[in-house]
């Protein structure tokens, strides 16, 4: 069987879902962060199967990729240090329960 | 090789040295510690060096792309990631005039405590590099990439002070709600770029025109066009990407928040006027401005929507920083109509639309910064940013309530105040569409303004007809003075309006070198088997 670009659209599709799945239910802040690291990296898999099957020679989508994983590991870091603050001040990181801002 | 030799470098970095200023100041910062320790004041005396040459570069590059003595990077295909032209060179100018102005209110209010003065300042210029970038990029990748360097020193500044309770909770929605937008907008612009084949924004817009026209990808490529979007929407706090807005702004340090409401919401603006351009420029044909229609009218329901919740939830804040940010999420509302103007078909030129809302910018920043200003006085004062901290302020400290009463009315928009001027232009540049579109939003924000006249004119009434005998606020000479000089500057700016104006005109009309480059049509790119 030969792999076309519908597989690997196919196989981002389904980290996209799952990644949106996670985002909406999770209440747990590390659970969202979860979520959105499956998003980023289904785009890291369109971009680079883009890349392969629109033509040779294509240099966007594989240097798009390199980005993803820079921000994702930003992201990541920084996301991670909030969470150990909340989680000091707060003693859960919970979204539901980090609710004294409101009105 | 023969592809570089024709590009001046020199030139080029000359249009980008304020954001280089920028980095350097924030090595610079990290750097100063190593040498001087962790003096507060010798690294706000770093950051203050470097923030004044990247003032004055940039105004020399604003002087020089309004002369059009320098091209942008758009007759290069290959460097068509980032570009300068007036509207980015001139927002650069507005965004490091206000970053000195919150490094001021941060030195007089927050400096002698801060412990963690180098952090504060790569944070808050690194957001500030961020905001640059977001107004000059020209592709999806950049894009991405400069709202993420935006956004990302945004929410730690947030959660800046570590035993904060509600900073850290505020910081933690912020930058969920962020990193979510973030990541559909960045699987949007994988999908575009799969079916346009190219990442710039130019080819983006010509595909989608042709798409909308009559296109076999019709729907796939309006859902990777809202992704995208998405992450744009989130910067503006636009309704619904706006949950996060209010609780951030709260959370915030007073000077973060001033920072946050307004050039991050004006960069943001900045960069969908920059994006609604290109893609009114790739409109030429007549069969293609009909499809336009729905775009004008799905951002003219956002602003409409936008500006009424703003305006709703601000009703019954009880806290005066609260209150402020619902105001600015309606204030985002008002540009937002501006921009539904210019993406309009019946629009003649863009120029209408566009420099009312610049000018609306500019007036805006005056009003918030003098407003938050105001409020952050009061609360290092009284240790509450809650509206009764305000009681009786007129006789307290009169020093403060008439700047605040001033920036209270011109939120407003009343006469004679520049926030009046603001509010005209943008509704008779939606008033001279003269179709449904246009008054449908010319009621709108007439409703809207006399509806928030009630909650800004709750605090001048606190101020001035209640009393209950409270102290006379000690505050700093440097806080009042930076106050009042936004009260006057509103007063005359409604005054000296026009100079303001044919300025703005004048951006609009020499703008987006962009159009010059859409002469090669493309076509679809992702091969019919695999669709």
């Amino acid at each position: 069987m030969t792999i076309t670009l519908s597989h690997y659209l196919f196989v981002s599709a389904i980290l996209f879902a799952s990644g949106l799945f996670t985002m909406m239910t999770k209440r747990n802040a590390i659970g969202i962060l979860i979520g959105v690291e499956l998003v980023l990296n289904s785009a890291g898999v369109n971009v680079v199967a883009f890349d392969r099957y629109l033509g040779p020679g294509r240099l966007d989508g594989q240097l798009t990729a390199l980005f993803v994983i820079v921000l994702a590991a930003a992201e990541a870091a920084l996301a991670v240090g909030i969470c150990i603050n909340v989680y000091k001040n707060l003693s859960t990181v919970d979204v539901d329960t980090a609710a004294r801002l409101q009105g | 090789m023969n592809a570089w030799a024709n590009i001046p470098i020199a030139e080029h970095l000359f249009l980008f040295s304020p954001m280089i200023a920028l980095t350097a100041t924030m090595l610079a910062v990290v750097a100063t510690p190593l040498i001087a320790g962790r003096s507060t004041r010798a690294v706000a005396g770093v950051a203050s060096i470097g923030i004044v040459v990247a003032f004055i570069l940039a105004i020399r590059v604003a002087r020089a792309v309004a002369q059009g003595g320098v091209s942008g990077f758009s007759p290069q295909p290959a460097a068509g990631m980032l570009l300068v032209d007036n509207l980015s060179a001139g927002f650069q100018v507005v965004l490091i005039v206000f970053l000195a102005a919150v490094t001021y209110l941060w030195w007089i209010g927050s400096a002698a405590r801060e412990r963690n003065a180098p952090e504060f300042f790569i944070l808050l210029l690194g957001s500030a590099l961020g905001m640059a970038l977001m107004t000059s990029s020209a592709n999806l990748l950049m894009i991405v990439i400069a709202i993420e360097t935006a956004s990302l020193p945004s929410y730690a500044i947030v959660g800046f002070d570590k035993r904060d309770r509600l900073g850290a909770e505020a910081s933690l929605k912020y930058m969920i709600f962020g990193a979510v937008c973030a990541a559909i907008m960045l699987y949007g612009a994988s999908l575009l770029y799969g079916l346009v084949g190219s990442l710039a924004v130019t080819d983006v817009a010509q595909y989608a025109v042709l798409q909308l026209a009559d296109g076999d990808n019709l729907l796939l490529t309006s859902a990777a066009l809202l992704c995208f979007l998405c992450g744009i929407a989130f910067k503006i706090s636009a309704v619904p990407f706006h949950f996060w807005c209010p609780d951030a702004f709260e959370g915030a340090k007073i000077e973060v928040t001033t920072w946050l409401s307004v050039v991050s919401k004006a960069a943001g603006l900045i960069l969908l006027t920059r994006i609604v351009l290109i893609f009114s420029s790739a409109v030429d044909s007549p069969l293609a401005i009909s499809i336009v229609q729905p775009l004008a009218w799905t951002i003219a329901i956002m602003a409409a929507i936008t500006c009424t919740y703003g305006n709703f939830a601000a009703y019954q804040q009880t806290s005066v920083k609260r209150l402020l940010a619902y105001s600015s999420i309606a204030h985002a509302g008002y540009m937002l109509m501006a921009a539904a103007v210019f993406i309009h078909p019946a629009a003649t030129g863009h120029s209408a639309g566009l420099s009312a809302m610049l000018v609306y910018v500019v007036i805006y920043l005056f009003m918030n910064l003098g407003a938050f200003g105001v409020t952050a006085l009061v609360s290092w004062d009284a240790g509450t940013d809650s509206i009764d901290a305000f009681t009786g302020l007129a006789r307290r400290a009169p020093w403060l309530a008439v700047p605040m009463i001033i920036c209270l009315m011109s939120l407003v928009g009343m006469p004679p105040l520049a926030g009046f001027l603001g509010k005209w232009w943008i509704l008779i540049a939606l008033g001279n569409l003269d179709t449904t579109l246009g008054w449908f939003l010319v009621i709108t924000a007439v409703f809207n303004t006399l509806f928030s006249l009630y909650y800004y004119v709750r605090i001048v009434v606190q101020m001035s007809l209640r009393d209950d005998g409270r102290p006379q606020p000690s505050v700093s000479f440097g806080g009042l003075a930076l106050v009042n000089i936004c009260a006057v500057a509103l007063l005359a700016l409604f005054i000296f309006a026009q100079p303001l104006k044919s300025a703005a005109d004048r951006f609009s009309t020499k703008l987006n070198p962009l159009s010059a480059t859409l002469d090669h049509p493309r076509t679809a790119l992702l091969p019919p088997a695999d669709r």
